[in-house]
């Protein structure tokens, strides 16, 4: 017997990867449950599966018979053409073979897709609804799709090995019931005994496993957070501090790699016992079986079936279970983690009116830290034109984001027209934050965005002054590459966007700071003209200068007041309005 | 032998007994399972004749297959501990040199490229020993195999190679290659990626929206072309595993098969028989052993790569203490890169602006100042020592550096700064750098993980500021380190540089009128030489160096 040669090494498969840096959640019972879901979810694949697996598992079967009828009534009793037509069945049995596993691979992969497109659903659902302020940075969630292929490969590995020995160890065991009852005592309890030995392990197996994925996905991060630092490393003559880290990293994958070689050495052992030791007892036990009548033939074809089937079978599960199983089981873990079931959706109201108010509303970004808003109330009368003033880091945004209600606050409550902002319907704010969102799709797509379907494109391309990015970039119909936009194309098809619908409330969030000041100006103006409550988060002090009112942050601080009044009161809008000035040049 | 073959065995020397366990278990497990089938089928013969040889036999067996048994189980550990152990070795080899020949390293391999050499190429390189014996340990059974089957029976050898010629023949008409189908299945991933990756970008969007459900279906309209190309690759996979799976069950029908004949005719007894079948088929893998001497290559190759790193000179450093003074830079003749700076002295204690258009060379200056790059011509002295005769903790404690696009290292937002955890120098040098603030407002203050702090570009700078003005006691220098804050908070953090109570010398590149006129003297940089130094208000009179300042961002 040649056990299959084992994937070197602890590691398993490639190592030091890059992989999401997602920490593992806690056991999450959803994980398991899709495997079986998407199992029998098509009851019809199942049973193709099941029924290629049955002529696969046909040579496992034939194989001990073939050989002994081959020797007993053929080569042994100088019947040589017996002999032959017996293994001429045989080499037929495993053509037939071959047939059935390219079937059995291709209804398993029937089953394998399907599974690759829940799990990448449910990573993209999970992603895009999850509440703003949990969210791990964009490129890590990109990258949890690509764990998705792993559980998906390692999904078809598992489903294809535990399929092949069962089916194998059936035929197997049938064969040699038929052949010689006998050698079923010789053969099934130790193989049983690698078999339950290898399982046992198993548990340890998937935790060592776990733990030398997670050391080698912490130093594969630490590496290349060094090798993008090294000038600032040398330069703050961190290398020391960086040495300590790294040799702590690279000592901790190396024990858990250690560590993993040693289980992965119990079920080697746990192979070896099951395929070896019934050759030995099956030598052992021959004067007996001779004893009971069997011939010469019939001790080989028990022979073949050990070495050509059981052994090999075993060889199989526990690759399938020892290494894609428990891969299986981690990245289900990860992406379930990683995009866990959304919260349900409040039921949305529709506001009466537009006016806003914030009620002592504090918020803060932990529960530690300290908070960007303090008891903060504010009364936006309908129709009001505010801007939002402060240097960086005041809170302009996350104010805005209250506002809009895609976050909630900690304390107090934000009302639209009396309803709080979380619950309020979608088409009564509409919310322009500075990083205009642009898709892959037609310009009208993206303009129509807010209102699908809406025909009256031309008024609002008009009043923002849009008209020539709108030939430029080939009218309505032409499909838009977002990265071959400017950052200023991108805000004006966003404010466009917005200017389409009715929503009585508008809040730009530092939606200009891209266009160039005549454009912010027609566009606020726009805005204002169309009615309702707008509020501006500004970028430049000019748009303080167009709204009725001002509030200034500055910290949890807020002052009000029109724009004159906060330059008397407020030494800080004093100097904001002094610097935000064109720098003098001559 | 090359430098990467030296490198391996030295790593594998070093590796604790592991390579000699792998050693041992290999070559005893390679012939153990050689002999094994001529064993049994010599035992089955005697046990059919009921020779009283027989129990002989069998414990010779029983006590060969242990053998195996324990090898292939030893081995295993042996291989997996030895790689780790070559592995990490290396590995922190190639990490420590890389931070000692400092940026230089990513100016001749990518970041990217640095990992993967010292990750992945490390780790293949690690292998070696393993590979060796792996191949070993397969190459010694499947070609001594063939030897025990010429000698059971020439003609079975020449039965298993004429099978061989003839089952690829028939196997190759019957499945044609597949063609590289994957590409097509990659892209449909990228797509799905990007299309997720500009939903997420426009997440505030979509969240005031309430449009995450179309999002998610509009991310995932390639999911049925997803599909297409992934049955594609599943039926290439089907394919090929038929064509490796048959080759070996015919060559052992076929050895039966001919072997059956001559134990018809009584030229092969059934022992005989058995062994023959169990050394074609070990014999037939031949092809498939072949492969692991690709992996022997692999990791030679890796351990070249891995070579080409530990090849890169280190930046040496000096043995001179510096003597106390008051942080005065000079330099003395120096070029550098295209950059002539000639004689130029920054007094200690005072602030310098750099000026110039982009690419007139002021990072370069920045950089030489506090030696981030050598001269290729004259000194940079700190105090009056040469800045290559300064030790490594001198130089370093010595100047501090910050820069326009600041990467930050360390765990949490604390360390990242580089000071001691709730260190009273590093609250201080965060306030002073106006970062103080918005780090207290994180879910964890300065204990925040970093990879767990979305940063703006201000914010990042901010956090690089502080980290300078930690660290650097004599000089800073501010390599164009505030241009992204809006102009309250640079005309906030300037202060606190002005007015440093601790008088380091500062040595500031801008873009900022604000920052030049503030200075005590501007050294202005023009087409790769210094055009002229002094007050700001003296230069101002020259219209090209007002000119240098209508240039840049609004």
């Amino acid at each position: 017997m040649t056990p299959a040669p084992d994937v070197p090494a602890a590691p398993d498969g490639p190592s030091v990867s890059d992989g999401p840096s997602i920490p593992d959640g806690p056991s999450i019972p959803g994980a398991p449950a899709g495997f079986w879901r998407a199992l029998v979810r098509e009851p019809r694949r199942l049973v193709a599966i099941l029924l290629w697996s049955v002529l696969e598992a046909a040579p496992a079967f034939l194989v001990g018979h073939a050989v002994a009828r081959a020797i007993e009534d053929g080569f042994a009793r100088a019947r040589p053409l017996t002999g032959l037509a017996w293994l001429a069945a045989l080499g037929l049995a495993w053509l037939v073979s071959a047939v059935g596993a390219r079937q059995v691979v291709l209804a398993v992969a029937a089953v394998a897709e399907p599974f690759r497109d829940d799990l990448l659903t449910r990573v993209v659902q999970g992603a895009l609804r999850r509440p703003l302020a949990e969210r791990p940075d964009s490129a890590a969630t990109a990258r949890a799709g690509l764990q998705v292929e792993l559980a998906r490969d390692a999904f078809a590995a598992v489903v294809t090995t535990v399929r092949g020995f069962a089916f194998t160890l059936v035929s197997v065991v049938l064969g040699l019931l038929t052949l010689a009852p006998g050698t079923l005592v010789l053969v099934l309890p130790p193989f049983a005994a690698g078999l339950a030995f290898f399982l046992a392990s198993l548990p340890a197996l998937a935790r060592r496993q776990r733990a030398f994925l997670l050391a080698d996905e912490e130093l594969a991060r630490s590496m290349t957070a060094t090798a993008t630092g090294l000038r600032d490393i040398e330069a703050c003559g961190l290398a020391d501090r960086e040495d300590e880290r790294l040799a702590r990293q690279v000592g901790a994958q190396r024990d858990a790699a250690r560590a993993l070689a040693r289980v992965t050495s119990v079920r080697t052992a746990a192979l070896a016992v099951g395929g070896w030791l019934p050759v030995v007892l099956l030598l052992a036990g021959t004067p007996w079986l001779l004893d009971g009548g069997a011939g010469p033939g019939v001790i080989v074809g028990a022979l073949a079936y050990v070495t050509q089937s059981l052994a090999p079978a075993l060889g199989g599960l526990v690759q399938g279970l020892g290494v894609s199983g428990v891969r299986l089981v981690a990245t289900l873990r990860r992406i379930a983690a990683a995009a866990p079931p959304p919260p349900p959706a409040p039921p949305r109201v529709r506001p009466a009116g537009a006016d806003v108010a914030l009620r002592s509303v504090t918020f803060s970004y932990g529960p530690h830290s300290a908070p960007v808003l303090d008891r903060l109330d504010l009364a936006v009368p309908e129709g009001e034109h505010l801007a939002v003033v402060g240097p960086s880091g005041a809170g302009k945004s996350t104010l805005a984001a209250l506002l809009s209600g895609i976050l909630p606050p900690g304390e107090g409550e934000v009302l639209i027209g009396g309803v709080p902002a979380g619950r309020a319907d979608p088409a009564a704010r509409v919310l322009i934050p500075q990083e205009a969102y642009v898709f892959r799709g037609t310009l009208r797509d993206n303009l129509a965005y807010l209102v699908p379907g809406s025909g009256g494109l031309d008024g609002s391309v008009a009043a923002l002054g849009a008209g020539e990015l709108v030939e430029s970039l080939g009218g309505y119909d032409a499909t838009l590459d977002p990265a071959a936009l400017s950052a200023g194309q991108r805000q004006l098809i966003a404010l466009v966007r917005a200017h389409l619908t009715e929503a009585p409330l508008v809040i730009l969030d530092e939606a200009t700071c891209h266009l160039d000041p005549a454009a912010e100006a027609l566009a606020e103006n726009a805005f204002a003209a169309r009615g309702g409550t707008l509020i501006v988060v500004a970028h430049r002090l000019t748009s303080a200068l167009r709204a009725r009112r001002v509030l200034l942050m500055d910290g949890p601080r807020i002052t009000i007041g029109t724009h004159d009044e906060l330059i008397r009161v407020s030494p800080l809008y004093a100097d904001l309005a002094g610097h935000w000035q064109p720098e003098p040049v001559s | 032998m090359g430098p990467g073959d030296r490198l391996v065995a030295d790593a594998v020397r070093r590796c604790g007994p592991w390579p000699a366990v792998l050693a041992v278990t290999a070559v005893a497990g390679a012939a153990g399972e050689l002999a094994v089938p001529f064993l049994v089928g010599r035992t089955l013969d005697l046990l059919l004749a009921r020779s009283s040889g027989a129990a002989t036999a069998l414990v010779l067996c029983a006590g060969v297959v242990a053998v195996v048994v324990l090898c292939e189980s030893l081995g295993g550990w042996a291989r997996g501990a030895s790689s780790a152990y070559a592995a990490a070795r290396l590995r922190l080899g190639v990490l420590r040199h890389v931070l000692g020949v400092g940026r230089a390293a990513t100016r001749r391999f990518p970041e990217g490229d640095l990992v993967t050499r010292a990750g992945l190429n490390a780790e293949e390189a690690g292998r070696a020993p393993e590979t060796v014996t792996g191949a070993l340990a397969l190459l010694v059974p499947t070609a001594g195999a063939l030897v025990a089957l010429t000698l059971i029976h020439p003609l079975l050898t020449l039965t298993l190679g004429a099978g061989i010629v003839l089952i690829v023949f028939v196997l190759r008409a019957f499945l044609r290659a597949t063609t590289v189908i994957s590409g097509g299945y990659q892209e449909v991933q990228g797509e799905i990626a990007a299309r997720l990756v500009d939903a997420l970008d426009g997440a505030r969007t979509i969240a005031a929206a309430g449009t995450a459900g179309q999002e998610a279906r509009r991310v995932l309209a390639p999911l049925p072309r997803l599909r297409a190309h992934g049955m594609a690759l599943w039926r290439a996979n089907a394919a090929a595993g038929v064509r490796s799976g048959l080759m070996i069950p015919l060559l052992e029908v076929a050895v039966l098969a001919a072997g059956g004949l001559m134990l018809a005719a009584g030229r092969l007894t059934v022992g005989d028989l058995y062994a023959a079948a169990r050394y074609a088929a070990l014999g037939a893998a031949l092809s498939t052993s072949l492969g692991y001497i690709g992996g022997l290559a692999r990791a030679r190759a890796a351990a070249a790569r891995v070579a080409d790193v530990l090849a890169l000179p280190p930046v040496s450093y000096g043995t001179r203490p510096l003597p106390s003074g008051p942080g005065t830079v000079e330099f003395r003749d120096v070029a550098a890169n295209g950059l002539t700076v000639g004689d130029l002295t920054i007094p200690g204690g005072t602030v310098t602006a750099v000026v110039g258009r982009s690419g007139s060379g002021k990072s370069l200056l920045a950089a030489l100042a506090g030696r981030l790059t050598d001269p290729e011509r004259g000194d940079v002295l700190l105090d009056g020592v040469p800045l290559r005769e300064l030790t490594r903790d001198g130089l370093r404690s010595a100047i501090g550096y910050a820069f326009e696009r600041p990467v930050l290292v360390g765990d949490t937002v604390g360390e990242a700064i580089g000071a001691v955890p709730g260190s009273q120098a590093g609250r201080e040098a965060a306030v002073a750098a106006r970062a103080d603030g918005f780090v207290r407002r994180l879910p964890a203050g300065y204990d925040t993980p970093l990879a767990e702090t979305p940063m703006s570009g201000g914010e990042r700078q901010r956090l690089g500021l502080a980290r300078a003005f930690a660290r650097g006691d004599r000089v800073l220098v501010l390599d164009d380190a505030t241009s992204s804050l809006d102009t309250v908070t640079e005309r906030e953090v300037s202060r606190a540089l002005t007015g440093d109570p601790r008088g380091r010398t500062r040595l500031i590149t801008a873009h900022r009128l604000a920052t030049a006129a503030r200075a005590d003297q501007v050294v202005w940089l023009d087409e790769g030489r210094v055009r002229a130094a002094g007050p700001h208000d003296a230069l101002w009179r020259d219209p090209a160096y007002r000119a240098v300042f209508q240039e840049g961002p609004p």
